[in-house]
């Protein structure tokens, strides 16, 4: 069949490109199949010519909104779900994509170069700011005239002002809190009454849950990295370690005491067998989700990623990173923040794609969007929150000092990988704290 | 093809005793591929629980026709099926209008830079993208007209066909040249002037070798994904590549292994339905054999 | 003649000009990019600022980047002997006189044509699994305990699992390749092989190998060209976030001009130019060397 259609294509092609023939009886045999191709070549194009017509009307006034959900997600649905009320309400028309993180994040800075048509976008508040800080529109004034703040989280907002460099570019929706999510099942039958606060506590729990049979902390390698960055900040700070990693002062202290804590944990079995080949997802599907694992580093995400697998009756525990001995840090500090909305400075229809992210962060919209992908609401007046996160919200509220993503882990992009093959081996127990820092070195020349 | 389906006489045990060796790699090697398909497919009907406990082929739970429902639905895939359709298509197409008369030049004809051109055309094959790309883009985003889904369509257009030049002419020179120069001898008695012996006589000729590198085009155009996702990341004109991309990565955010592998399926079929059917051509093609008709 | 002229410039124009657009021009804007520092790639030539060497310099210094380079080092050799080896033996027994020949040799080269992406995931989801994998499988069925055990996906191995799938999908178009130089050997040297009391394996190394030069070259060409631009494999190994096992130059080129990394560095496109630069260097390094190597024969299909 499709070669046939092929065929047909090619023949259509050289009949076309013939304009003047020969003629006459010099005619060779191919020659003959022409006329029969040339009626199956309009059928054969003809999908073509109409699948156009529909798309060239990609400008006007639609708002192009491109989305970091992927459509399958319950976010994009209830985001969906709410835009179509939105554009019922309003008249203005929106053109939702969901690229997905993946599609985002290696999509959008070229789509925005290139000086595609988009009007909004979203992806959690440190990237948004950071890296793609120079092509935001500022908000404040918008914030201001719409009275926006009124029934916003007034922490969120400031932490929105802070990454923005003094002033508001995003719009934070869908908080979440990174910390230790466990099982809480697990923890019963190993007898652990109370979350660990310190880091003895830590460990006295792992070996608790290590003896009841399970496997105590588990990861995966987009989020290992954390594990790093956290013990660190807890030890000197975040702004510091950040500095660290910029400048790969990898002969301070804390990197060989954090990776000596890891060590410890490795040698005495807490971490997977598998931590080292856990490729995301495959830590948090096969092995927490599935009650084989009992602890794990992430954001508040995960009940929901996961809740296909893990179940309805899953109950999640929360606690905020451990303190650790002699630390500047303790368990007031957490990476916290959102996903945020935010305004391409090229926009012409701004004020629209505000009035959109009003709708989307507020009231209804907001409630819609928490109660179907079991995320935290935005909208102060929301206060109620979905039931497998009623762990979480002590965490969040006990919360005063905010990290960035990965609390300075991935401060330097050309190390990151780095850091992160290196740390995986040592959480695997394949690199002791010492080679760690060696490599880390090695790796700075 | 004819040759080798012949039904030898009778099995010559000691010879093929002597092969043994070969049957059991080769057969070892295609076994393999059928489990790992014979699984996926199995697993894109199965549940991920089923696929993470290891029971994917008994069925315990039925067979899942849903995640194929899912998978389709949570993209459009019918509008990048139908993108990569029409890039693949016109592009074939305009690549023989424009390469094959300058193969036939290249062929037939000595002159001022042949050599010159036939080479660069060569080394052009072996131009990673990294080096091109950037230019382009600049260029391209320059003009800003990636809004308009048509001229963004057209610039795919333009980009497949441009990077597939180089290949195509060379394919088709070797093709021309194999072809003797007594039809176009005979063509010049009869009076008919060069373009048009070419148009008329020489073209229909090398049909069996514009086929087979039209297949490759084909699946190249298909199958692309570094131009498409810098310049084609909008969902209107996203073509398959990019589409099946973000399809798979949709269900790794919702952890369904099922609805993934059914997405893996999905993105796996079209090609491989034109393998079955063209899988002579296509072997014939890359071993010269189509060059012989 | 002057006829022919018009013809040549007529029939030659829209391939050379659309060969000029596509490649002679941005090679030529890529290598005088390289040489500046650029902020946005989309920036006029006057907001280039020239900086010399300094591009290559960063690059040598960044050890991300020598990473990347290593790897794709690796792969094109390591990779390169596993498939070409393979796709020799495999061509051997194809011509070898066996049964079903077409039947194996369309299987075997059946996943060249599918798409990358499909491939890609079904190996690193399913064939590499540490829970329910392939491989895992297989080990257990037949007791090897290395196989069962063996950590494909972990940070020392992760090379090896993409090297492995990579080359699984490759070695098809490669046989194809050493099948057909084979077949175009005259049976004539066999027979008088035969007669002179050589054995096949003896035949096969004193007669096939040394006849096949013009294929292994036509091979090595292309293995080199396929690697220089291996984007996609890469890509789907390091989902989320780039890894040091399959860091290649092109996805280092991307993360950094187009912001798919994890963090806000310096914007300079000229160093992304500056991989393109040195990337083609090395094919044509490696293009030089081969044809030193094979020096009087044509590239054969």
């Amino acid at each position: 069949m499709k070669k046939k259609m092929l065929s047909a294509l090619l023949c259509a092609a050289m009949v076309a490109a013939t304009l003047t023939g020969c003629g006459g009886s010099g005619d060779s045999a191919p020659a003959a199949e022409a006329p029969a191709a040339t009626e199956e070549a309009p059928a054969a194009e003809a999908p073509a010519a109409t699948e156009e017509a529909p798309a060239a009307e990609a400008t006007g006034d639609t708002l192009v909104y491109w989305s970091m959900w992927d459509a399958a997600e319950p976010q994009a649905q209830a985001i969906s779900q709410s835009i179509e009320k939105f554009t019922a309400e309003t008249g203005i028309a929106v053109d939702v994509q969901f690229k997905g993180r993946t599609g985002i994040r290696e999509g959008l800075q070229p789509a925005l170069d290139a000086g595609t048509n988009i009007d909004l976008f979203d992806e959690d508040i440190d990237r948004v700011n950071t890296t793609w800080g120079s092509y935001l529109l500022d908000l404040e004034d918008l914030a201001k005239a719409n009275d926006y703040e009124a029934t916003a989280n007034a922490g969120l907002m400031a932490a929105c002002r802070e990454v923005g460099g003094g002033t508001l570019k995003s719009i934070p929706y869908q908080p979440n809190v990174f910390a230790y999510f466990y099982n809480v099942a697990i923890f019963e039958e190993a007898g652990v009454t109370a979350v660990p606060t310190t880091w003895d506590e830590f460990l006295d729990t792992c070996q608790k849950i290590k003896d009841a049979g399970y496997t105590p902390i588990t990861n995966d390698n987009a989020y290992i990295s954390s594990l790093f960055g956290y013990h660190m900040s807890r030890l000197i700070g975040e702004a510091a370690t950040e500095e660290v990693v910029k400048n790969g002062d990898w002969d301070n202290e804390a990197v060989l005491k954090t990776a000596q804590a890891y060590e410890e944990l490795a040698s005495k079995g807490y971490f997977s067998e598998t931590i080292e080949s856990n490729q995301w997802p495959a830590g948090q599907n096969t092995e927490l989700a599935m009650g084989t694992a009992a602890m794990y580093l992430n954001g508040s995400w995960l009940p929901n990623e996961v809740k296909d697998i893990a179940g309805e009756d899953f109950n999640w525990g929360c606690f905020s990173y451990p303190a650790v001995e002699g630390g500047v840090d303790g368990t007031e500090a957490s990476n916290y923040g959102a996903q945020v909305f935010a305004i391409n400075a090229k926009s012409q229809k701004a004020e629209q794609a505000f009035q959109l992210i009003t709708y989307l962060t507020k009231g209804e919209a907001d409630a819609l969007l928490s109660e179907m992908s079991v995320g935290i609401p935005a909208d102060s007046n929301n206060a109620e929150w979905p039931a497998l996160l009623n762990n979480v919200k002590p965490v969040m509220d006990s919360l005063t000092t905010r990290y960035p993503w990965g609390a300075g882990a991935e401060a330097n992009a050309d190390m990151t990988p780095i850091i992160i093959e290196n740390f995986t081996k040592l959480c695997g127990g394949s690199l002791d704290a010492q080679g760690f820092v060696d490599a880390l070195k090695a790796a700075g020349n | 093809m004819k040759k080798e389906n012949k039904v030898r006489d009778h099995v010559n045990w000691h010879r093929e005793f002597r092969l043994a060796p070969g049957y059991i790699i080769l057969s070892l090697w295609v076994l393999f591929t059928f489990v790992l398909l014979g699984w996926v497919i199995g697993a894109s009907f199965s549940t991920s629980k089923e696929i993470f406990s290891g029971t994917v082929f008994k069925f315990e739970t039925g067979i899942h026709l849903e995640n194929y429902a899912k998978a389709w639905s949570t993209s459009n895939v019918s509008v990048f099926f139908m993108n990569s359709l029409v890039y693949a298509s016109i592009s074939c197409v305009l690549l023989i209008v424009i390469c094959a008369p300058a193969a036939y030049v290249l062929s037939r004809f000595t002159f001022l830079g042949n050599k010159l051109i036939q080479s660069g055309f060569v080394a052009a094959m072996g131009v990673p993208a990294t080096m091109i790309v950037l230019p382009l883009f600049g260029l391209v985003a320059g003009w800003n007209i990636l809004n308009v889904s048509l001229a963004n369509r057209a610039v795919l257009i333009f980009l497949y066909v441009g990077i597939n030049v180089p290949y195509t002419t060379i394919f088709l020179l070797t093709f021309f040249s194999n072809l003797s120069r007594s039809f176009e001898e005979a063509a010049a008695i009869d009076g008919c002037p060069p373009m048009k012996t070419f148009w008329k006589i020489m073209l229909p000729m090398a049909q069996p070798g514009i086929i087979t590198v039209t297949i490759f085009n084909f699946i190249n155009v298909w199958n692309e994904y570094f131009m498409s996702l810098i310049f084609a990341n909008s969902d209107k004109v996203k073509s398959v590549a990019i589409g099946l991309y973000g399809m798979i990565n949709s269900m790794r955010y919702t952890g369904d292994y099922a609805g993934m592998f059914a997405a893996v399926v999905i993105v796996f079929l079209p090609t491989f339905i034109l393998y079955v059917f063209l899988s002579e051509k296509i072997i014939a093609g890359v071993t010269g054999g189509g060059v012989k008709g | 003649m002057k006829k022919n002229k018009t013809m040549i410039v007529v029939f030659l124009a829209p391939a050379v000009i659309m060969f000029s657009l596509i490649f002679v021009y941005p090679i030529v804007r890529t290598v005088l990019m390289s040489f500046f520092k650029i902020e946005g790639v989309t920036d006029a030539m006057s907001k280039w600022q020239f900086s010399g060497l300094a591009n290559y310099i960063k690059l040598f210094n960044t050890e991300l980047f020598r990473i990347s380079m290593w790897n794709i080092f690796r792969i094109w050799l390591v990779g390169g002997l596993i498939v070409m080896g393979l796709a020799l033996l495999f061509a051997a027994i194809l011509t070898s006189g066996i049964r079903f020949k077409n039947v194996f040799r369309a299987i075997i080269y059946m996943p060249n044509v599918v798409s990358a992406v499909a491939l890609a995931t079904m190996w690193l989801q399913y064939v590499f699994s540490p829970k329910f994998g392939l491989f895992k499988t297989i080990g257990k069925a037949l007791h090897w305990e290395w196989l069962e055990k063996f950590q494909w996906l972990d940070p020392s191995h992760l090379f090896t699992a993409l090297l492995v799938a990579y080359c699984f999908g490759m070695v098809g178009y490669h046989m194809l390749i050493f099948a057909s130089g084979i077949e175009r050997i005259g049976t004539e040297y066999y027979e008088a092989a035969t007669l002179d009391g050589a054995n096949r394996l003896q035949q096969f190394r004193y007669i096939t190998l040394p006849l096949l030069k013009g294929v292994t070259k036509t091979n090595i060409t292309m293995w080199s060209i396929s690697s220089a631009g291996f984007f996609l494999w890469s890509q789907l190994f390091s989902m989320v976030v780039s890894n040091t096992q399959t860091i290649t130059p092109v996805v280092y080129m991307y993360q950094n001009i187009f912001g798919a990394g994890n963090s806000m560095t310096e914007r300079n496109a000229g160093i992304g130019a500056a991989v393109g630069v040195l990337l083609s260097v090395c094919v044509v390094l490696i293009f030089v060397v081969c044809n030193k190597l094979f020096k009087d024969n044509d590239i054969e299909f």
